[in-house]
């Protein structure tokens, strides 16, 4: 009886990952697409907050490194699929109530755009703490020399600070980009179709749940190896003129 | 001119929702045979989505149909990422607390399935001591619930399609659901190896409902009966049956 069915069934795997219909490939792709316009997109915010908050921790006034400190205690200890939640739905509803009690149009917050937000709210939070750790990893000494030889500090953080910092930050932000590739899949939550509901759905409409699950298992790999060999090359250039480290890439 | 102009950009700083932009018309993002499932392609095909353009049509309204998750669909209409849900959603007292409904569309009787010669009876005694599996927030959830006290179990699942998975994998003893979506999966590859209907539940019209409507958000009276009027007019000029005729061998408007 089963090996009736295999037969039948390895071919009908490829004839179901099809590129056009009735094979799923190009839905699948589309979906793979979603995903990696959301992780750029909350990957660019997060760095932005990263930045901004790295420095505010470090250099900012009593008030603000209080509440950086609030944020990244929050954001780290709520569970994304959480902050999701909350975000998708209690905070556009709270939003437009206030804006129609106002008198004001509802807004209507698209998937892509809550995905953006939400995840790029999650990354801030670890690039902060991944970036202050990368700028107090710069020597005192190369500091205090560079002071000692008149560098203004603009000068000093272009020269100095910011192309020591980036070799330390770059395996923690590689490690970043890539939970932010998997944290799109909590989006299916919200029945935005990225690349894992699009798969769910193919799955149970038709019933191919090995096949597909493989397939994006697949994609999620391509797109992490290829993330590796990306990053490997930053990582390369960015500790120029230093040790090379053992283990980089991915 | 320039008063046009300043016209125009107004209404795209507003965007006034009566014309600028398309109703948003919310089912739930996974397959619910056969009402409404994705194709290959990606487009959502089935009963329920051939009706949405109907009284789209009939209404003279645009509508987008936008897949929302299940257990999210009444935050999104009450969050305004969504303007009407049409994802075979009964019209309950529970719900109606929430948002409002359209008259109803369709009706059709909850069935309970089991495992082929299974023995079971659709009632509490036969439930007894058994795991039911159910999509969570739905009327069959309530109604197993209030009516099968003695359960040993009921699972909530995100989508009916999972609660059939387990039923034919047997990790569930008992699947309820619509008997539509019943029939549906019953003539699958996988429905028709393992399981069998056990017939419909005794009727509880305060947890099954009045039937099958648009929900919409409370308040929006001139757009409940924009939708009253289109549905009374497509049952009406006989496109009902049309679209009717390629899924069900009788109608399931129901009384």
């Amino acid at each position: 009886m089963l090996g009736l069915i295999a037969p039948t069934a390895a071919a009908s795997a490829f004839d179901l990952l099809a590129w056009s219909p009735p094979g799923w490939g190009a839905t699948l792709v589309a979906g793979l697409w979603n995903t990696i316009l959301i992780a750029f997109g909350a990957y660019g915010l997060g760095l932005f907050i990263g930045v901004l908050g790295a420095f505010g921790k470090l250099y900012g006034g009593p008030i603000t490194r209080d509440l950086l400190g609030v944020y990244t205690t929050l954001v780290r200890a709520v569970p994304e699929l959480v902050l999701i939640l909350i975000l998708y739905f209690a905070v556009t509803d709270a939003v437009n109530q206030f804006l129609v009690f106002n008198g004001y149009e509802r807004i209507q917050l698209s998937g892509v755009a809550a995905g953006i937000a939400v995840l790029g709210i999650v990354q801030g939070a670890y690039s902060t703490e991944v970036l202050r750790g990368a700028i107090q990893s710069v020597p005192a000494g190369q500091i205090e020399a560079a002071r000692a030889m008149g560098m203004p500090p603009m000068l000093l953080a272009r020269r100095v600070t910011l192309p020591l910092m980036t070799a330390a930050a770059v395996p923690g932000l590689a490690n970043l980009w890539l939970t932010c590739t998997k944290d799109t899949a909590l989006l299916a939550v919200v029945g935005f179709i990225e690349l894992t509901k699009a798969t769910s759905l193919a799955a149970g409409t038709t019933k191919a749940f090995l096949t597909f699950y493989l397939a994006a298992g697949v994609l999620y790999l391509i797109l992490s190896l290829l993330s590796g060999v990306v990053f490997g090359r930053i990582e390369r250039w960015a500790r120029k003129g230093q040790r090379p480290m053992a283990g980089g890439g991915m | 001119m320039k008063k046009t102009l300043l016209t125009l950009a107004a209404t795209l700083a507003f965007g006034t929702a009566a014309f600028a932009e398309p109703l948003k018309i919310g089912i739930a993002a996974e397959p619910y045979p056969p009402f409404a499932s994705p194709d290959a392609s990606g487009a959502w095909v089935g009963w329920e989505v051939d009706f949405i353009n109907a009284v789209c049509a009939a209404g003279q309204m645009e509508c987008v149909v936008t897949p929302v998750a299940w257990e999210g669909i009444i935050p999104s209409l009450t969050g305004g990422q969504i303007d009407a849900i049409m994802a075979s959603m009964s019209i309950t007292e529970e719900r109606m607390q929430t948002i409002d409904f359209s008259d109803k569309y369709y009706n059709t009787p909850s069935v309970l399935l089991t495992a082929k010669g299974s023995g079971l009876t659709p009632d509490a005694s036969g439930m007894s001591g058994k795991i039911i599996g159910v999509q969570v927030s739905t009327i069959h959830e309530a109604y197993a619930q209030a009516h099968f006290p003695d359960a040993a179990e009921i699972k909530t699942y995100q989508t009916t399609d999972e609660a059939f998975q387990d039923l034919s994998a047997g990790r569930v003893d008992v699947a309820f659901a619509d008997s539509i979506a019943n029939d549906a999966f019953l003539a699958s590859e996988v429905g028709m190896a393992c399981c069998e209907a056990i017939g419909a539940v005794a009727d509880d019209p305060a947890i099954l409902g009045l039937g099958i409507g648009v929900g919409l958000r409370k308040g929006e009276d001139a757009l409940k009966a924009q939708f009253n009027a289109a549905i009374a007019k497509v049952i009406a000029d006989g496109t009902y049956d049309t679209i009717s005729k390629p899924y069900f061998p009788s109608s399931i408007y129901g009384g």
